[in-house]
């Protein structure tokens, strides 16, 4: 039977598309499928299991599965391959955010984006995590991307159930602190809100901060606002993770540029209530559960909607039972028959 | 009871003035202003000065290792410097060149 190698650029401990393909090794395994994990460039503390792009062993029949979001070099090789492609495009954050707080990661972004079309014509089939993902594949000459939405394990999120602690709401930030995630609108919004409303409330942000100097300019601000109680926690462990979304009043995301947001899933799970930003993929994965901010609102529409959130009670009942709805959208084993989709249509 | 419908509007119309942003709170937005750098910045960017604190482990407890790069880079610092160095002079010329150009489709 043919199996399937998975490669993606970069892998590393807390990215989110080496969840992807650990993700898609148990499934594959499952159906006696798995090939390899690979990676251009593998981080020191990446999960176990995950070899050098250059250790990658496949039969001709075989197909070589793509995550990409992003240009790694040394990817080239991967188009030098006999073997059959599938694409999953997670999609690329616009250089623009990273040009003056990170050169480096800007350059993966504007190269990334520019070898997409490169990648498309490599592939007997693409798809997108989200509809606004499989756009971004048609605009790049796929000619029938499919949508396979990101596989969320809620288990992955395993606690030991510690309870919350009764002292002031808190408003939790899920995801890389970087430039696109807009962290400076979310002190703001938090401050004018711990100002107005809640004195005793709290700010977490769970995520790997973009780098030294991008976080020392967080904490500026957080001075300069006069915000009290802000906590840049970097990256949980799952079950850490899994505790903050249990402690938390609501979630909040300002970001300007999401190709899905897999917190926002991980939020439902966690029957926690989303305020967020409606930008790229996320309101076909929020739908009707999100109180959503458009681009025109100012940050004090934020602020006031973190009052609501987290003071009416029916609100919050509402918004978590629709949640649960638009995460059963997502259960994993529906994802799993989009992924099969997709290695059929490849294999084809 | 407000739904989720609603709480926007709502909120839109509870929302009191936020303070001006402050100088910190500008810069965020200044540099995402635009996809083409403004000519100073150009200028910043072209000489080229790495801040060695940007060089860190990013894992938990990796002090030790941050501390060991930072130490690679002082001994390499003869190396790196000339790099800086030529390359900053190739992009103070081509800028120079472009700014040339500038001026003369001005002309």
């Amino acid at each position: 039977m043919t199996r399937v190698h998975q490669v993606t650029g970069a892998a590393g401990r807390h990215d989110a598309v080496t969840g992807q393909m650990l993700a898609y090794a148990d499934l594959l395994g499952g159906w006696g499928r798995a090939g390899g994990m690979h990676a251009v460039r593998i981080g020191p503390a990446a999960p176990a299991g995950i070899a050098p792009l250059a250790e990658l062993a496949a039969g001709p029949d075989d197909l070589v599965l793509i995550h990409y979001s992003g240009w790694i070099a040394g990817m080239g090789a991967l188009l030098e391959l006999p073997q059959r492609k599938a694409l999953v495009y997670h999609n690329i954050t616009p250089a623009k955010y990273f040009w003056s707080v990170h050169p480096a990661v800007a350059v993966i972004c504007e190269v990334g984006r520019d070898k997409l079309p490169v990648l498309v014509e490599a592939a007997s089939a693409t798809a997108g995590v989200s509809s606004y993902n499989a756009g971004e594949l048609r605009a790049a000459g796929a000619p029938d991307p499919q949508v396979v939405p990101i596989l969320a394990d809620p288990a992955r999120l395993a606690h030991d159930g510690a309870a919350a602690e009764d002292d002031g709401p808190l408003v939790l930030v899920v995801g890389r602190v970087a430039p696109h995630k807009r962290p400076d609108l979310v002190i703001r919004a938090f401050a004018q809100y711990q100002r107005l409303h809640a004195p005793g409330a709290r700010l977490l942000f769970a995520g790997a901060v973009q780098n030294p100097p991008y976080q020392a300019r967080l904490e500026q601000l957080v001075d300069e606002v006069g915000a009290k109680r802000v906590r840049l926690a970097g990256a949980l462990e799952d079950d850490e993770l899994g505790r903050a979304y249990a402690q938390a009043s609501v979630m909040l995301s300002l970001s300007e540029h999401e190709g899905f947001c897999i917190p926002l899933l991980e939020a439902f799970y966690a029957d926690l209530p989303v305020i967020a930003r409606a930008c790229g993929g996320m309101p076909e994965v929020g739908g009707d559960a999100v109180l959503w901010v458009e681009d025109g609102d100012d940050i004090a529409v934020a602020a006031e909607l973190l009052h609501l959130a987290v003071t009416d009670g029916d609100l919050r009942t509402e918004l978590v039972r629709r949640g649960r709805l638009r995460a059963q959208e997502f259960a994993p084993d529906r994802v799993a028959e989009a992924v099969r989709g997709l290695i059929d249509a490849a294999s084809a | 009871m407000t739904t989720p419908e609603d709480a926007a509007d709502r909120a839109r119309a509870a929302a009191e003035p936020a303070p001006p942003p402050g100088d910190v709170a500008r810069s965020f937005e200044r540099d995402l202003a635009g996809e083409s750098p403004p000519d100073e910045l150009l200028q910043e960017w072209a000489v080229i000065s790495v801040d060695p604190e940007l060089v860190y482990s990013s894992r938990r407890g990796g002090a030790p290792l941050t501390f060991m790069k930072r130490a690679l880079l002082r001994l390499m610092r003869q190396y790196t410097a000339e790099f800086e160095a030529q390359q900053t002079r190739f992009n103070l010329a081509v800028l120079g060149r472009l700014r040339e150009l500038e001026r003369r489709r001005g002309e």
